[in-house]
């Protein structure tokens, strides 16, 4: 579905590169997290894959016909922007040109939030604001999900939920998920691969090699990760 | 005074510059750009002097190099995106330093001063048309391009995911803008414009309503706003830009303190 080659990049433009010369596969179905220290270039990997900014050098191909966005909390600048659940959704659904209204009220149904449709998105908590923005990603009926932190912030009740949620997603209906993630313990319960970046070079490994190298890692040092 | 032509004309425009600019000015202050704003305003006085010097509509000069100075500001983002407000310094310095030589020169065939200030006595017929016509073009590409721009304004990758044509949009964009500004030099004048364009706004998002209603409300205020600036300043023998800059500061600052108030016996109410 995704397929990276030899992909450079630094913000300007010359070395030292933030990515340095990553190769990466994504198939089809895949769950991939996305993991790493701060600055390691995880969010820069999906903005690549977004296209919204272009490699240095190098290829980044995407098979992907409807793709689902869920930014990284700390990233949304417009917390007190006026405008209720229905309107953000209703003009997302006007963006990608469904005509049938029905899919917002199917979307929130998904993620449990029907009864918010009037509230205003600055006045919902963290965990609620995210199931918004998944709602908003699933309208289109992506084929590939992508999520950046997704749940920072959220509480570890509703963090529950939703992984399991887009756990289900992933399982039950085929969506690929690249997500940018901090959690390790859901990083190795949900996602089928996992690709740490360090030192701008990736490393894709299974999560089960993950757990088993990274505790052995965080038994010599503690603040990896 | 209603009978009077001049004060038909100068209330047809305004009713346009009381729709118009909070159309704009809604997109303007949620994306954290009413300097722009500020900036356009007065680059527009180059407009209206080249307008004037060359023996045409300055309304329509003041348009195109309004616009011709947004299209600029899009396109210095990507060259200074660390120091977007140098951009800002960039075109007023363009602009106030076209309109100043101009003006100095003493080859204007006309006062620019009432440009300046806003005037009621000077809106011809010709510039009726014009508000007219620029304005039903903007409302029309508001209406065509209403979600695109709320996304834009509200979450830009959002909409780069989804499709919109942020590049695009955003130069139609600053043409709407120069289109709002234009339309109000005439009453409203220069110095105070963006007043029009971000106090009705600002208003209106003390409510805490969603999208759709603080629009609303922020043409009711900017209605509000110039007829109240337009009528009395009227009486007063005054500029109605700078009087309809105060109402708006008043208008503001009475819906801050209801709102303070209503807080209060909020509080009051539940203990």
């Amino acid at each position: 579905m995704i397929k990276a080659e030899k992909v450079f990049f630094s913000y300007t433009g010359s070395p030292p590169y933030v990515l340095d010369g990553i190769n990466l596969k994504i198939r089809t179905g895949d769950y991939m997290s996305v993991v790493g220290e701060n600055g390691s270039g995880k969010s820069t990997l999906l903005r690549l894959i977004l296209r919204f900014i272009k490699p240095t050098s190098g290829s980044i191909l995407s098979q992907a016909k409807r793709v689902g966005y869920v930014p990284q909390k700390n990233d949304f600048s417009n917390a007190n922007f006026p405008i209720t659940v229905y309107e953000a959704l209703n003009s997302y659904r006007k963006l990608l040109k469904i005509k049938n209204r029905g899919v917002i009220t199917e979307s929130l149904e998904r993620v449990g939030m029907t009864n918010f449709t009037g509230v205003l998105m600055g006045a919902l908590s963290a965990g609620q604001n995210q199931r918004i923005l998944i709602a908003r990603a699933l309208m289109g009926d992506p084929d590939l999900l992508i999520l950046d932190e997704p749940l920072n912030g959220v509480d570890t009740n509703s963090q529950k939920e939703i992984y399991d949620f887009l756990k289900k997603i992933n399982r039950e209906n085929g969506i690929t998920i690249v997500s940018v993630e901090h959690n390790l313990d859901a990083v190795i319960s949900n996602s089928t691969l996992i690709y740490h970046l360090m030192g701008g070079q990736g490393h894709l490994c299974t999560p089960r090699r993950y757990a088993d190298e990274f505790l052995k890692y965080r038994g010599k040092d503690d603040t990896h990760a | 005074m209603l009978n009077y032509g001049f004060m038909q004309n100068a209330i047809f425009v305004s009713m346009f510059i009381a729709i118009l600019c909070p159309c704009i000015g809604i997109f303007l202050v949620l994306r954290r750009y009413s300097m722009i704003g500020d900036t356009l305003s007065h680059a527009s006085l180059a407009g209206i002097t080249i307008g004037l010097m060359a023996n045409q509509n300055p309304i329509l000069g003041a348009f195109i190099f309004t616009s011709i100075c947004g299209a600029l500001i899009e396109f210095l983002r990507s060259y200074f995106k660390k120091y977007t407000d140098l951009i800002l310094t960039i075109v007023l310095s363009l602009s106030v330093g076209i309109a100043i030589t101009i003006i100095s020169s003493g080859k204007l065939r006309a006062n620019a001063d009432s440009f300046m200030f806003g005037s009621i006595l000077t809106v011809t017929r010709l510039d009726v048309v014009l508000v007219l016509i620029l304005s039903a073009i903007s409302v029309l590409t508001l209406i065509l391009l209403y979600h695109q721009m709320i996304y834009i304004a509200y979450d830009e990758d959002a909409a780069k995911v989804a499709g919109v044509k942020v590049g695009l949009i955003n130069y139609v964009f600053f043409v709407l803008v120069a289109s709002a500004i234009s339309v109000s030099i005439r009453i409203v004048g220069v110095l105070v414009l963006s007043s029009m364009i971000a106090l009705p706004v600002a208003t209106a998002l003390q409510l805490g309503k969603g999208f759709k209603l603080t629009l609303i409300f922020s043409i009711v205020f900017s209605v509000i706003d110039i007829m109240l600036g337009l009528f009395v300043s009227y009486y007063l023998n005054v500029a109605p830009g700078g009087f309809t800059a105060l109402v708006s500061v008043a208008v503001l600052v009475l819906v801050l303190i209801a709102k303070r108030l209503q807080s209060s016996i909020s509080a009051a109410r539940s203990k």
